[in-house]
């Protein structure tokens, strides 16, 4: 039904090329971008680079989602993190390590904590999707960037959201690339961000090749996202998304 | 046998003031110490009461009603439901003053800043004003209006390590009845200042309706506490609730709840005691010394007296009766000087130096002497058998002199 919808605001804004903002409703932009973003269903080969300033480190790891609701993340590189994964599934969260051979499902005390020592919480990566439906959005503007159109997006979360930020702030190119994700505190100061620092065509897409997640206050501590491969919309079994699979690997 | 008890006590009474600076000397000693019988155990009295109370307040009540698997598991899986028919009606009879069902779930509270796990307690406020059991002092905004209030009510030291405050949003996390994550936003309608800075950081209330909805647990509770007004006195009415509640659950006072503080007043009642005797021991060596001294400068005198036909038996009991008049005046210096010192202490002793090191056991930064007549009692008890039973020998010794022996002495 939304994504009806949405593929109606789309035409309609395709038909109205001409004008000069396109009326297209700050919801449906932002239900493209994450659409875009992990596709129906989807597969990546990425590094996580987690950056100090007196360390570095960085994981190799594949991940895959289906719908909005189901994710899994294996790591693949470094030897000593190999097998260590990571499911989620509506809004629980399991996590599998191979040298204790445990699946362990994250507490809920756990959600707020960081995921294999990143800036991205538990939360962030079990209900990324969540920003649809729970958030007011609203279009602020509508800017040019190297010759694509961009979509200022404020997003406020519902009064009863289990959501901290008091607004998010996000900058949508036209076809549809996250180019920037502003988390602001409820006294309107920027607490992180996350940004795409490169963006490049992959499966037949522009995808943001690499993201990086910094506080505003500490910005030479972040964590970069690096996609080497990507493919959307492929059949993935549901068996994918099981506590078995996430202890026996059988991809 | 005539027993000229008259005219002992006169001979007894001055006999005392013949060596007065050794009496008096005696006399200050005996007063020392019972003061410090008393004024001590006071001071603890009033420790370990603030200790139950503030125990007490927290717990809260001086009974509670659980899932019997609660207490070992307290976990939002071992609910019971809300009080009905036979336990209701208990609950609201006398001597029960007060009664408040309440849900106690571990949760984690999450601002944009920082997150923490605290004590989170669904709570009816109408019920808990009655029980007393809601934080006394709030800073900033307003206590929850109803069971169905969708605030949240924070202390000022969780609110400022969480970097949040009044009217902002947090994240409320916890786990439902089938350990899936619950969640959902609230926003901080109070900030509440606790007397002890652990319970600030501890207990966050919100109402129990909204509770009851997040977890999906519909007029269902984790505890009822119970209180009748006085923590000295649940054993009365105690069984009566047991009796009323059904068999699944589990009715348990404060002493088995909180073994720790139930321990403490017992061990309290025997260790004053313990301190009185160990006080008046060192105190008896002194008085069997002074005595030791009269009946030695007297022995030509006592061997006088025997030689003219007193018997033994009185000149013990001459000697005992002196021994009780130095005791008794001692006991009466001893307790005025104690009623004098802790009477205006009556308001408190401000003990903030040490705060820290308190508050561990449970204690604010004021120590309210607790004058306890029984205690009064105890010392006058104390002193006086012990006194009597030291007094003994020197006084056997008196009564065993060979009449010729002592005359011959010079």
């Amino acid at each position: 039904m939304s994504r009806t919808r949405s593929l109606l605001a789309t035409l309609f804004c395709l038909l109205a090329i001409a004008a000069p903002a396109c009326a297209l409703d700050a919801a449906t932009i932002v239900r493209q971008a994450m659409d875009h973003y992990r596709g129906q269903s989807s597969r990546a080969d990425m590094t996580m680079i987690i950056h100090r300033p007196d360390w570095e480190r960085s994981m190799r790891m594949q991940a895959w989602t289906a719908g909005d609701e189901k994710t899994l993340v294996r790591v693949t590189e470094p030897r000593k993190d190999a097998g260590n994964a990571t499911l989620s599934v509506d809004s629980n969260m399991w996590t599998f390590s191979p040298s204790i051979n445990r699946v362990i499902k994250v507490p809920s005390s756990m959600m707020g904590q960081n995921w294999m020592g990143s800036d991205f919480s538990n939360k962030d990566v079990s209900k990324s999707a969540d920003i649809v439906s729970q958030y007011d959005h609203t279009l602020l503007a509508t800017e040019e960037h190297e010759g694509h159109q961009v979509w200022v997006v404020e997003s406020v979360p519902h009064e009863e959201a289990a959501v901290v930020w008091g607004k998010e702030v996000l900058r949508i190119r036209d076809d549809w690339v996250l180019l920037e994700q502003q988390f602001w505190s409820q006294d309107g100061e920027l607490v992180k961000t996350l940004a795409a620092l490169a963006i490049e065509e992959m499966a037949g897409r522009p995808v943001a090749t690499v993201m990086r997640m910094a506080k505003t206050d500490a910005p030479e501590e972040y964590t970069e996202l690096r996609t080497h491969a990507v493919e959307f919309d492929l059949e993935l079994a549901d068996s994918l998304f099981t506590l078995s699979s996430l202890r026996n690997p059988r991809q | 046998m005539h027993w000229p008890l008259g005219s002992l006590l006169t001979l007894a009474w001055r006999n005392l003031w013949r060596n007065y600076r050794r009496t008096l000397i005696m006399l200050l000693a005996i007063a020392l110490g019972v003061w410090a019988m008393i004024v001590m155990s006071a001071l603890m009295r009033g420790m370990t009461d603030q200790m139950v109370r503030n125990g007490l307040a927290t717990l809260p009540g001086e009974a509670q009603i659980h899932h019997p698997e609660f207490l070992l598991d307290p976990s939002v899986v071992n609910h019971m439901p809300m009080p009905a028919g036979r336990l209701l009606e208990q609950l609201n009879s006398a001597p029960i003053t007060a009664w408040a069902a309440r849900l106690r779930v571990p949760a984690v509270l999450a601002s944009e800043y920082a997150s923490r796990g605290v004590t989170l307690l669904g709570v009816d406020p109408a019920q808990e004003d009655a029980l007393g059991s809601l934080p006394e002092t709030l800073l900033e905004g307003r206590m929850l209006a109803g069971a169905d209030d969708r605030g949240i009510l924070l202390g000022a030291g969780l609110a400022a390590r969480l970097e949040t405050g009044l009217g902002k949003r947090i994240v409320l996390m916890t786990q439902d009845t089938a350990n899936n994550v619950a969640d959902r936003g609230v926003r901080i309608v109070g900030i509440y200042r606790a007397r002890l800075q652990g319970d600030e950081e501890r207990f966050a209330y919100v109402g129990r309706g909204a509770l009851q909805e997040l977890l999906g647990l519909e007029q269902r509770v984790t505890e009822i506490a119970v209180s009748a007004s006085d923590y000295t006195a649940v054993d009365a009415w105690l069984p009566a609730l047991q009796a009323a509640a059904s068999p699944e659950l589990e009715v348990l006072g404060w002493t088995e709840l909180h073994t720790f503080l139930g321990s403490m007043l017992a061990v309290q009642e025997g260790f004053v005691l313990v301190f009185m005797v160990v006080v008046f021991l060192v105190l008896s060596f002194g008085l069997i010394n002074t005595l030791v001294m009269a009946v030695f400068e007297r022995t030509r005198e006592l061997g006088l007296m025997q030689a003219l036909g007193m018997r033994p038996a009185l000149i013990l009991l001459q000697v005992l009766l002196e021994s009780l008049l130095l005791l008794a005046l001692g006991l009466l210096a001893g307790n005025s000087l104690a009623l004098a010192t802790l009477l205006p202490l009556r308001d408190g002793v401000d003990i903030s130096a040490v705060a820290e090191g308190m508050e561990m056991m449970e204690m604010g930064t004021t120590l309210y002497p607790l004058l306890a007549l029984d205690d009064m009692l105890m010392s006058t008890a104390v002193v006086l058998t012990l006194g009597l039973l030291a007094s003994l020998l020197p006084a056997w010794r008196a009564s065993r002199l060979d009449p010729v022996r002592a005359l011959a002495r010079h």
